[in-house]
């Protein structure tokens, strides 16, 4: 996931919500998706009450794909009630094992 | 989409009970020739009732993400899933008295449509999807045309009969039948999606697809040869070429699956897969069969009808029994998750899949059917009938367990964790 930029005045909001879908886990891995390296980049506005999600899958062949989205979607509906929240999918870059983070590996086991 | 998934779950649960049962019924069949009533009622049930049809309902949910695009129809699935029950149920009872007149045709003539919608479904499906096949796509295609041919000689065999049509005797044609059904359809299927959802399971960083592509060519090359040379000659010495052909593409899988297990992140391996290396085992074990069948065959040795029997019940009972015992809860779970949770998941805290189901009603059944596995076989071999009663108590065990655990995860209750 992209750094963020300490300038930015909703950079607390984005922080907040990258901590807020650690609850969201991937079903099959049972491994969280901020872990997984699923989530690319989070934009989000207090002032135009808007967040935006960019995301991709470990697999384009990932059966729960639709239910992880609607998993964020949920998560972030739930806590920023008052937001419109916008979850997008992306191929580009691809999803690679390098991108879990060493608390994503020690909860694979490794 | 849930419902029908589900009742090819349940059909093919029952079906595995009801083989079970049968099978302790057919003890005195097990030594003898395999072109016996009671056990072509049995491996029909194994194949079309327990196989095909859990694997049908697999495809519903699964093609839709292979191919990258939604089912083509709803309503094609549920017609084939009516023709087909009902087909399996016909065929496999008027095996077992071996009735070969209406009633078996009609189910041959039922089975033979169910294919052909549930492939009409899969190739219009495919169709959709405008990018270029990968070759997944490719063995799961190659399946369902393996399929029909399968089932389309299985109606003439059954045609065959009554009106003594075919050019060579039944047994001839039996075996290429077979292996139409075991290479052609069951092989490529498990191929094609195993190749797929096993690296998903694992976490698997390195998948290397070119030994896919040679597997695909090497199990369908030795394919054709064997139904053209078996066709016309029999079997002969070239059949050993022939089978080592298929070997080497069954090699090439093996790799690839080794590969995904050594490169995997998630360390633990669990139940269902513990399962799968189970099928695996069994697989090569009826591989290794295949040489003393062709040799004995050749020799003219009575023995080739033992080990053509221990063979038959290595692929259907061993091999692709134990992968759905496993696989069925690597799958059943997520949908049945994704019909319980999708709007709840996120908001509050949810179970996993995987504790939809009861994890000690797994560990009877794997245990189970490790024990039928070795009572068996082990019996089959030395043609100890008590030792292969008591493998066929465990098989009942087994799917009574199996059954169960399915009603367990479809009768779940949506809950909150706290």
């Amino acid at each position: 996931m992209k750094d963020f930029d300490i300038n930015n005045p909703d950079v607390f909001l984005q922080i907040e919500i990258q901590e807020n879908l650690r609850t969201v886990i991937d079903p099959e891995l049972h491994v969280n998706i901020i872990d997984l390296g699923l989530v690319y980049e989070i934009e989000a506005s207090q002032d135009n009450k808007h967040i935006a999600v960019l995301m991709t899958m470990s697999s384009r062949y990932c059966p729960m794909s639709e239910a992880i989205l609607n998993s964020v979607r949920n998560c972030l509906e739930e806590n920023y009630r008052g937001y419109s929240v916008e979850v997008n999918l992306t191929w580009e870059p691809p999803w690679s094992y390098e991108l879990i983070s060493e608390e994503g590996l020690k909860q694979l086991g490794r | 989409m849930y419902r029908i998934v589900v009742a090819h779950y349940v059909f093919s649960a029952l079906c595995l009970v009801a083989l079970a049962t049968l099978l302790l019924f057919s003890t005195g069949d097990l030594f003898g020739n395999y072109f016996s009533p009671h056990l072509l009622a049995i491996t029909h049930l194994a194949a079309l009732g327990w196989g095909t049809s859990v694997i049908f309902g697999a495809c519903y949910q699964l093609i839709p993400v292979v191919f990258e695009t939604k089912l083509f129809s709803t309503k094609l699935p549920w017609i084939g899933f009516v023709m087909l029950a009902a087909g399996v149920i016909l065929l496999a009872s008027s095996f077992w008295r071996f009735d070969v007149g209406t009633y078996m045709q009609l189910a041959g003539a039922l089975i033979v449509t169910a294919i052909v919608l549930f492939n009409a479904t899969v190739m219009l499906t495919a169709r959709q999807n405008k990018k270029a096949a990968a070759i997944y796509q490719e063995f799961i295609s190659t399946a369902c045309i393996w399929l029909f041919a399968t089932a389309l000689l299985g109606l003439l065999l059954v045609l065959n009969f009554r009106y003594i049509f075919l050019p060579k005797d039944h047994l001839h044609f039996l075996k290429l039948h077979a292996h139409m059904g075991i290479a052609g359809w069951f092989l490529l299927l498990i191929i094609g999606v195993s190749s797929k959802l096993i690296p998903m399971f694992l976490a698997s960083r390195k998948q290397n697809e070119k030994l896919l592509n040679w597997s695909y060519y090497l199990i369908n090359a030795a394919l054709l040869a064997f139904l053209v040379d078996g066709y016309i000659n029999g079997i002969n010495y070239k059949t050993f070429a022939i089978a080592a052909a298929a070997v080497a593409g069954l090699v090439f899988y093996a790799i690839y699956i080794v590969q995904c297990f050594r490169s995997r992140l998630k360390k633990k391996i669990e139940l269902p897969i513990t399962n799968t290396l189970i099928s695996y085992g069994l697989l090569a074990a009826a591989v290794l069969i295949l040489p003393l069948i062709i040799y004995f065959h050749l020799q003219n040795d009575g023995r080739a009808v033992l080990y053509s029997n221990v063979y038959g019940f290595l692929i259907f009972i061993g091999w692709i029994s134990s992968l759905i015992l496993g696989q069925a809860f690597k799958t059943l779970p997520f949908i049945v998750w994704t019909r319980k949770y999708e709007d709840l998941a996120g908001r509050v805290k949810t179970p996993l899949p995987a504790e939809l189901y009861s994890h000690s009603l797994l560990k009877v059944q794997t245990a189970a059917y490790t024990l039928f596995c070795a009572c068996f076989f082990i019996g089959m071999l030395l043609q100890n009938s008590w030792l292969t009663l008591a493998g066929l108590i465990c098989l009942l065990i087994t799917s009574l367990t199996y059954i169960g655990n399915i009603f367990v995860l479809l009768s779940h209750k949506s809950a909150r964790l706290k």
